[in-house]
């Protein structure tokens, strides 16, 4: 209908602005996953105002930058090997750097570190997480296995004030059954949000980073779901995990 | 200066936008030439960009770094069939610089500065004299299309875009409800939407 698309571009727009938060926010969040993808007029409006943000750039006085950056530049480009070694400090950033921009361009709402198949992808998100957790404020909250999930593996949700991030990990999660994936939900007064696509883990390894404000939400599911099925509430039929978000 | 004629425009700009993807395909292949490049085709817009919207040399210039620093690490977050490369740089650019600013919990500080904007339209002859000709013709007609916004909806926009402000502080900034603010917004982008691209 047309008056739901007006209200869907209010909201695309103040997105590609980065302006939104509060519901408007989590209203977008949802969009992006449920509704944009499938969307031609969307998508392309959403690509539209994207390439819009890019563009007003241009309407800024270019500035000179230090001679330094471009050498700088070069030694974080050396410190850290290609492939094969653990990243230093710098490239955690340009790594964080990365997934805001897959974020930002693609209107993702989720970017899966284990997805991405990416060594220092997942070096990078791990060590975003730490540093998450040494920012002011920060809380590390446990997703607790429900029902037959085994119990020793519990996943971990960080988040931080003024990150508007939160981050989950796990080292031994189970491997959902044959055609089933996993579904990040977020809850707020008992009603769910599904948030990203579903993933599974690689190695048993989970590294997830949600660009969302984790204050707007009371609680957390992960759920085992059947693979390309909608689903509108969290299953509780396989392995599942919740915590709550203080 | 007056602006260059549609053909010259359309020659500078299709021309450039390909050597950007060719530069970039050259960055993929670690060709750090190629990286080179794009960092003085872009450097100076970005950083003019994180300057406009952290108001903070160092974090600008960190925003900056890591902005080029995550295309080294990973060219693939571009990609071709989404839009062009300018367009991707510089939005990760403003996207890493406000989150440096709501990360920095400065907001609040620059919402003065916001509520005054230089003139986005304004010409700055110095400009001219260094930049590429592609970014020029591109920046002439950004200017021109925002010079063709009502003011209230202009406002609204640069103090989003620029200002970095949420549109629920926009709205009490300017003492408006929030559903003027998003009304504002979205007639801006669509006017800017048609107007850009139209040329």
């Amino acid at each position: 209908m047309a008056e739901d698309h007006e209200r869907i571009e209010e909201l695309l727009a103040g997105y590609a602005l980065l302006s939104l938060e509060g519901e408007d926010a989590a209203e977008a969040d949802r969009l992006l996953s449920e509704h944009v993808p499938g969307c031609a007029r969307c998508r392309r409006t959403l690509a539209d105002f994207q390439a819009l943000s890019g563009d007003l750039a241009l309407a800024t006085a270019p500035a000179d930058p230090p001679e330094t950056m471009l050498p700088r530049i070069h030694r974080a480009m050396d410190e850290v090997p290609l492939e094969g070694h653990r990243p230093r400090r710098g490239a955690l950033i340009a790594v964080a750097a990365s997934a805001v921009a897959l974020v930002a361009m693609g209107g993702l709402s989720l970017v899966m570190g284990n997805r991405l198949n990416d060594a220092q992808t997942r070096a990078g998100t791990a060590l975003e997480i730490i540093s998450a957790m040494r920012s002011s404020g920060s809380q590390a909250v446990p997703i607790a296995p429900e029902g037959d999930t085994p119990q020793e593996s519990a996943l971990i949700e960080v988040s931080a004030p003024q990150v508007r991030r939160l981050y989950i990990a796990s080292e031994n999660c189970p491997e959902p059954g044959p055609g089933h994936a996993y579904q990040l939900w977020l809850g707020s007064g008992g009603e769910w949000m599904p948030v990203g696509p579903m993933f599974r883990p690689e190695d048993g390894v989970v590294l997830l980073e949600v660009p969302v404000d984790v204050s707007r939400f009371d609680a957390i599911w992960i759920s085992e779901e059947v693979e390309g099925t909608p689903v509108s509430e969290p299953s509780t039929e396989w392995h599942s995990w919740s915590g709550e978000l203080s | 200066m007056e602006s260059p004629a549609p053909c010259d425009r359309n020659t500078v700009v299709g021309e450039d936008d390909r050597l950007d993807l060719e530069l970039h395909r050259g960055v993929s292949e670690r060709d750090r030439a190629a990286f080179d490049e794009l960092y003085r085709r872009y450097v100076r817009q970005a950083y003019g960009v994180a300057l406009r919207v952290t108001s903070q040399d160092l974090i600008a210039q960190e925003v900056v770094q890591d902005a080029f620093l995550a295309l080294w690490r990973a060219p693939e977050a571009f990609d071709p069939a989404r839009g062009g490369f300018r367009s991707f740089f510089l939005s990760l650019v403003h996207h890493r610089a406000v989150d440096a600013v709501r990360r920095e919990e400065r907001l609040r500080r620059r919402t003065e500065r916001a509520a005054n904007l230089e003139p986005a339209t304004g010409e700055d002859p110095a400009e001219d004299v260094v930049e590429d000709a592609y970014l020029r013709v591109r920046r002439k007609e950004v200017r021109a299309a925002l010079g063709t916004l009502p003011q209230a909806q202009r406002q609204v926009l640069e103090m989003a875009y620029f200002g970095g402000m949420t549109q629920v502080r926009i709205a009490e900034q300017l003492g408006i409800p929030i559903g003027t603010v998003k009304t504002r917004t979205l007639a801006a982008m669509r006017k800017l939407r048609v107007t850009l691209q139209e040329e």
